[in-house]
């Protein structure tokens, strides 16, 4: 073989297989993923940004951690960049109230808004007189229907979901040495983030454990409810070595059940931050380990994917943040690394001891 | 003689707090965001539009405590009614999809009115059970998913259409409070729902069927959330399970501020209608001003306790 044909063939299989990587997490429309970390406004331009005095609005669906983190690093970005942030808002995942917000910040003619669409259907009218109103328009994790890169949005932004759910399902395996029974605590709504993560921990378990049997499986919609679905889980497979839970709010109600009822074998992997799970993890208790995303980063990306477009520049449509595994070991480096601040003083000093 | 001109005329500065208040806030936000686009005509009409739903639920609201009962379910009943709307003109015409959507409202309202006017059931318990119960059917009955509205004379009526070049949304509030108004202090029924609301047993004794007029006014209640739901739907085109989930509080506090008493016998139309924008308008006039969401909260709760606090230390002195 020549040494050109070795180049060609090397070449090929770079990018087949960067491909297949980032093509786990696919867009809402099957976009494939660019890194966020490709997505970065070069000094070149930030001259011209701050001259053309951008606005920027940040409608969001919620608060929390995740949300102050996501708001911390687009500020950040948007303060580099010399754009006033006009208007900041939370939804509580009303779509009524998320329309509302749009008309009200459109009053302060923003360049820019972030957002969160909460569900494609209904956030499509919500967000039809921004579009029109040429407004550059990134989404996080969410794109309302009908939409068309890159005439309508400037990208979407959301975490690897693919690879949050793979690790999870990695994580929980290690701990359990490979084999074992998992119950498997779904989000039960038609919701993309949650799906992909719910789905990916589902299939890494499927495909790449065989000595692992999913045995029991259960919706939530209501985070309220998760003791009385890990009641009648523990209650039909006293044995379970594992619980995956699609996220840190149920994983409390799952891990307060589990403590009722004497049972500290039985592990626990959620995702997202929280400061109960986070510590009963540091005590050696039942969770082993949480997968979160890098927040901040995603408000980066957010912010810089829309000043590139309000730029001219070309924005890949679907790009994703990182997955970090955080477990007992690096707690202290992975709350920063995923939410820009320290993680809570009961968590610092149950790492310390 | 002074003394009593002075006195009746702090209790006119009281009885139309909520015109007073209104009137300090939408002051205070227009010299604030005077450079910010809050007086703009297109932001002021957005508060109308947005509080279009409220308004209208708020009227039922005025009814139902008017005459001594309280209904925490309209908030599910909007839901039910914007999905029972959307699924229905997916498949059948216009009419069909609104007499679903309205018919819905007015069945749970009828069925919350049985239960507390016939059964004897305490109004708080059986809608605070009913609120459950169509939040639980709301979101069973499609799985969780939005539906999408797509009749665009639908959309047209109860959303984004203009008549005259008034939207839609602002002749439906102009309607609901004029209707409301008139039947609430202009006829009969008005008149027994405060005499029920009062004193009951002095208006059953006066010949007033309590039961019929308590009934009247939660079915009342529910058609008029079974139309803020249908508002939503044109709204935002769809409709979803939590529509109406977060107006419980708003709208209530809205009818209070506007003057009507938490346990019967007086309220205002007009009154609810300005609490209901007064709450829009607070709710406008904060995120543009940039602040912060936990700081949006703190200042709107702070505002509502203020107008609660001083509409109810109102009646008291009455």
């Amino acid at each position: 073989m020549t040494k050109l044909a070795k180049i060609f063939i090397s070449t090929i299989l770079i990018i087949f297989l960067g491909s297949w990587v980032s093509a786990e997490t696919i867009g809402p429309g099957g976009e494939s993923a660019t890194p966020s970390s490709e997505i970065v406004v070069g000094n070149d331009l930030v001259a011209s940004i701050q001259a053309g005095n951008y606005t920027a609005a940040l409608l969001w669906h919620d608060q929390s951690d995740f949300v102050n983190a996501v708001t911390a690093g687009a500020r950040d970005e948007f303060t580099r960049l010399g754009i006033e942030v006009v208007a900041v808002t939370s939804a509580g995942f009303d779509a009524a109230k998320q329309r509302n917000d749009i008309e009200t910040s459109l009053a302060r003619n923003p360049s820019i808004i972030l957002s969160l669409p909460l569900d494609p259907v209904t956030s499509a009218a919500a967000f039809e007189e921004a579009k029109d109103a040429g407004v550059a328009l990134t989404f996080l994790s969410n794109l309302p229907s009908g939409y068309k890169h890159p005439d309508d949005y400037a990208a979407i932004v959301t975490d690897d979901l693919f690879e949050m759910g793979k690790q999870a399902a990695d994580a929980l395996a290690a701990s359990m040495d490979n084999s074992g029974t998992v119950g498997w605590i779904y989000h039960d709504a038609a919701y993309y983030v949650t799906n992909q993560r719910d789905n990916a921990f589902k299939t890494t378990i499927e495909n790449d454990y065989p000595d692992i049997t999913i045995v029991a499986e259960q919706g939530i919609s209501d985070p309220a409810r998760a003791e009385e679905i890990a009641n009648a889980m523990l209650l039909k497979n006293p044995d379970i070595g594992g619980i995956y839970v699609t996220w840190a709010g149920p994983a409390e109600g799952v891990l307060a059940v589990l403590r009722a009822n004497g049972n500290d074998t039985t592990k626990i992997v959620t995702l997202d931050l929280s400061e109960p799970i986070a510590l009963d993890m540091v005590r050696g208790g039942n969770v082993v380990a949480i997968i979160a995303d890098e927040a901040y980063e995603l408000g980066r990306a957010m912010a810089a994917s829309a000043a590139l477009d309000l730029m001219g520049e070309v924005v890949p449509p679907f790009i994703v943040a990182p997955a970090i595994t955080v477990n007992a070991d690096n707690i202290l480096e992975g709350w920063n690394q995923s939410l820009n601040i320290d993680p809570p003083s009961s968590v610092v000093s149950a790492a310390q001891n | 003689m002074e003394g009593s001109y002075l006195f009746s005329k702090r209790l006119n500065l009281q009885k139309n707090l909520i015109y007073f208040g209104f009137l300090g806030i939408f002051l205070f936000f227009a010299i604030t965001l005077y450079n910010d686009g809050f007086l703009t005509t297109r932001n002021l009409t957005n508060i109308v539009l947005q509080t279009a739903p409220a308004t209208i639920m708020a009227i039922g609201l005025v009814f139902v405590l008017s005459s001594g009962e309280i209904d925490l379910s309209f908030g599910s009943i909007v839901a039910v009614s914007a999905l029972t709307t959307a699924l229905v003109l997916q498949s059948a015409p216009l009419i069909m999809g609104i007499m679903a959507g309205l018919g819905a409202g007015l069945a749970i309202g009828f069925f919350n009115g049985i239960l507390v006017a016939y059964l004897r059931l305490p109004s708080f318990l059986v809608t605070l059970a009913t609120m459950g119960l169509f939040a639980g059917i709301a979101r069973s009955m499609t799985n969780l998913r939005s539906i999408p509205v797509l009749n665009d004379t639908f959309t047209g009526i109860f959303g984004s259409g203009k008549l005259f070049s008034i939207p839609s949304l602002v002749i439906w509030t102009i309607l609901a409070v004029l209707i409301g108004h008139i039947v609430y202090r202009h006829t009969r029924f008005g008149a027994h729902i405060l005499a029920v609301g009062d004193n009951a047993r002095a208006a059953q004794v006066s010949g007033i069927s309590v039961a019929r007029v308590r009934l009247y006014a939660l079915t009342l209640c529910g058609g008029l959330a079974g139309l803020a739901g249908m508002l939503y739907a044109g709204r935002l085109q769809a409709a979803k399970y939590t529509l109406g989930e977060s107006d419980l509080m708003t709208v209530i506090a809205a009818v209070i501020v506007g003057g009507t008493a938490l346990y019967g016998g007086k309220g205002s139309i007009i009154g609810a209608l300005f609490g209901s924008l007064m709450m829009g308008m607070l709710n406008n006039g904060l995120i543009l001003m940039g602040l912060d969401v936990s700081d949006q909260m703190i200042v709107r709760g702070v505002i509502i306790l203020l107008a609660v606090a001083l509409s109810l230390r109102n009646f008291n002195r009455i």
